[in-house]
């Protein structure tokens, strides 16, 4: 999971892959377009449904909070 | 009631030695009754607006925290995950509905108070005299920034990214927070609450700090921008086909600077009086000229006005079950553009809502298009600048990123000749005279000082710039300015300080009984 969770952030912001913050959103590493398609790439790859609610700086802070969102919406 | 005024200083004094002086526990009651003080003062009359809001704010959160709580239990009981998927779909339904009456009764309060004189000629036309009362409807003080605040609350309740709060005073005061109520910061309740209740010792060198930046909004405001707005206000307010390209030119130039310096000091402002009380608001700017796009520029230009439109618009909007049939139905097409029709359709929704939040004209309207046109195309053509910066070889390096900023200073000038420009009619006339008569000599003529300011104000506005921009370089170095002076010998730092101070008194721009302009976003 955490390979495929990766790949996507490679494919739309590369630099997420080297930054070791934790505030990748107000950073501007990660802009909100990217967000929102990482969010339909990883609705897509997971078959899962990631609402608005999930879609805050904490959850993408850095690539670690993303994983770890994939992997609690996977144990739902 | 203006953060700049006898009046406001009065209670600013009592409120900080109440603060201090109450039990701990009782420090937030003080803040509350020095809020209301401010509004009712402010206001002159009775917070009617002010408290439907408060009151249906409360109500909705309690009412989504039971349906919570309620759902919570209902899922234990549901069996497989198919149940489970539509007992939440429909408890999730009854939430929203309730969630939508309340952003309609307060979104709707908002456009009529904003609109309301809008309105009247069409109302007349229809009603006739009885519609006159639209005419003299007033905004309520800080409509627009505690309506926004508060429909952020409820949907974070709604979102379970906040605790709801069940003391109605705490949700009035986070709602009335003197400091803020006017014009913002856009706060977040769950960054304020730990803030408001958290037991406060006094500090010296927090009340330092909170008037050494409560000073340095005062010059912003006094020195740059009121002086700033003397020549702005002067050639804008002229017949455009008499002024010269470049002097139009000059003024859209200044009144980015105004704007910015008016804004940014009334925060710095308002985040010192709440320093003052160890109590920490966000940021709004982050030095946005030195930004090398428009998309950076409004992530460091009103940052919390742009955060809470990407949020609760944007995200909502993408999210939700059109913007989500939109992006599926699009996804590949195009040659995998169509990814990017719903992000497009939500960009043009935040700025169509953006510009008609800060005005009620059609320039407004058309500035927010403007901008969300610029995202949009920016957006789709991404791919390509990064083709052509690799095949014409650009590399990255103080040149490049002068000749990112300059554009970025180029698109913002545009945009403000539109939201500056009395009517649309003279926004095209300033258009034009940039094209046919812009008369560069006219900057170096007397035609130059015959808008209200003179030799001496250009060169105090020029000594005035530089300090800003050194300040600016220094904290985009990463520096807090405050504490790099702090470790500065006494003499330099004692001089800076009554440098400051003296500028601001001696300089500033004063009216009668030494009261001062209104702040520009006061008004939006």
């Amino acid at each position: 999971m955490e390979e495929k969770v990766l790949q996507i952030l490679e494919e739309h912001c590369i630099e997420a892959l080297d930054y070791d913050g934790d505030s990748m959103m107000e950073d501007g590493i990660i802009d909100s377009f990217t967000v929102i398609n990482v969010v339909s790439d990883l609705e897509d790859e997971f078959d899962i449904e990631i609402d608005a609610k999930y879609v805050v700086a904490e959850n993408f802070k850095n690539k670690e909070a993303i994983i770890a969102l994939v992997q609690r919406l996977l144990d739902e | 009631m203006q953060l700049l005024s006898y009046s406001f200083m009065i209670l600013w004094a009592m409120t900080f030695a109440l603060y201090y002086l109450v039990p701990k526990k009782m420090q937030w009651y003080v803040l509350l009754v020095s809020s209301v003080l401010f509004y009712v003062i402010g206001l002159g009359g009775f917070p009617i607006n002010l408290l439907l809001t408060g009151v249906t704010t409360y109500g909705c959160g309690i009412y989504l925290e039971r349906q919570l709580a309620q759902e919570k239990e209902g899922l234990k009981q549901c069996g497989d995950r198919e149940r489970k998927k539509a007992y939440k779909a429909l408890c999730q339904r009854k939430r929203k509905r309730v969630q939508c009456l309340y952003i309609l009764v307060n979104l709707g309060l908002l456009l009529f108070y904003k609109y309301a004189v809008v309105a009247l000629p069409f109302a007349e036309n229809v009603f006739g005299a009885q519609a006159g009362f639209l005419g003299k409807v007033v905004m309520p003080l800080g409509i627009s920034f505690y309506t926004l605040t508060a429909i952020g609350y409820v949907v974070d309740v709604g979102r379970e990214n906040c605790a709801v709060e069940k003391d109605f005073l705490k949700v009035l005061l986070f709602l009335a927070y003197f400091p803020s109520v006017t014009q913002g910061p856009f706060c977040r309740f769950g960054q304020m609450r730990e803030q408001f209740l958290r037991v406060h010792a006094f500090r010296y060198d927090e009340m330092v700090r909170g008037i050494q930046r409560f000073v340095w909004g005062a010059f912003k405001k006094l020195v740059i921008a009121d002086r700033l707005g003397i020549f702005v206000d002067r050639v804008y307010g002229v017949e455009a086909v008499s002024v010269p390209g470049s002097i139009f030119a000059c003024a859209t130039f200044f009144y980015m600077l105004q704007l910015y310096a008016d804004f940014s000091g009334y925060i710095d402002m308002a985040a010192g009086v709440s320093e003052s009380f160890d109590i920490h608001l966000p940021d709004n700017f982050k030095r946005p000229y030195f930004s090398r796009s428009v998309a950076e520029f409004w992530r460091r230009w009103h940052i919390t006005l742009g955060a809470w439109f990407k949020d609760y618009v944007m995200f909502s909007f993408v999210m939700s079950g059109i913007g989500r049939k939109i992006g599926k139905a699009c996804k590949n097409k195009w040659n995998g553009m169509g990814r990017q029709v719903a992000p497009i359709i939500g960009t043009m929704l935040v700025w169509i809502f953006t510009g008609m939040w800060h005005g009620r004209t059609l320039s407004y309207m058309l500035w927010g298009i403007y901008y969300g046109v610029i995202m949009s195309v920016s957006l789709l053509l991404e791919p390509w600048f990064v083709g052509w910066k690799e095949k014409f070889r650009i590399r990255d390096g103080k040149a490049w990123s002068f000749f990112c900023m300059a554009r970025t200073w180029l698109i913002v000038f545009l945009a403000d000749v539109l939201i500056r420009s009395e009517s649309l009619t003279q926004a095209g006339a300033v258009y034009l005279s940039f094209f046919s008569r812009l008369h560069i000599k006219g900057l170096f003529s007397s035609e130059l000082t015959s808008y209200g300011l003179g030799k001496y104000d250009f060169l105090l506005l020029f000594m005035v710039l530089v300090i800003w921009l050194a300040v600016s370089l220094l904290e985009e170095r990463g520096e807090d300015v405050r504490t790099y002076l702090a470790k500065k010998p006494a003499l330099v730092r004692w001089a800076c300080y009554y440098g400051v101070v003296l500028l601001v008194l001696i300089t500033g721009i004063y009216g009668g009984n030494y009261d001062t302009a209104m702040f520009m976003y006061q008004s939006f």
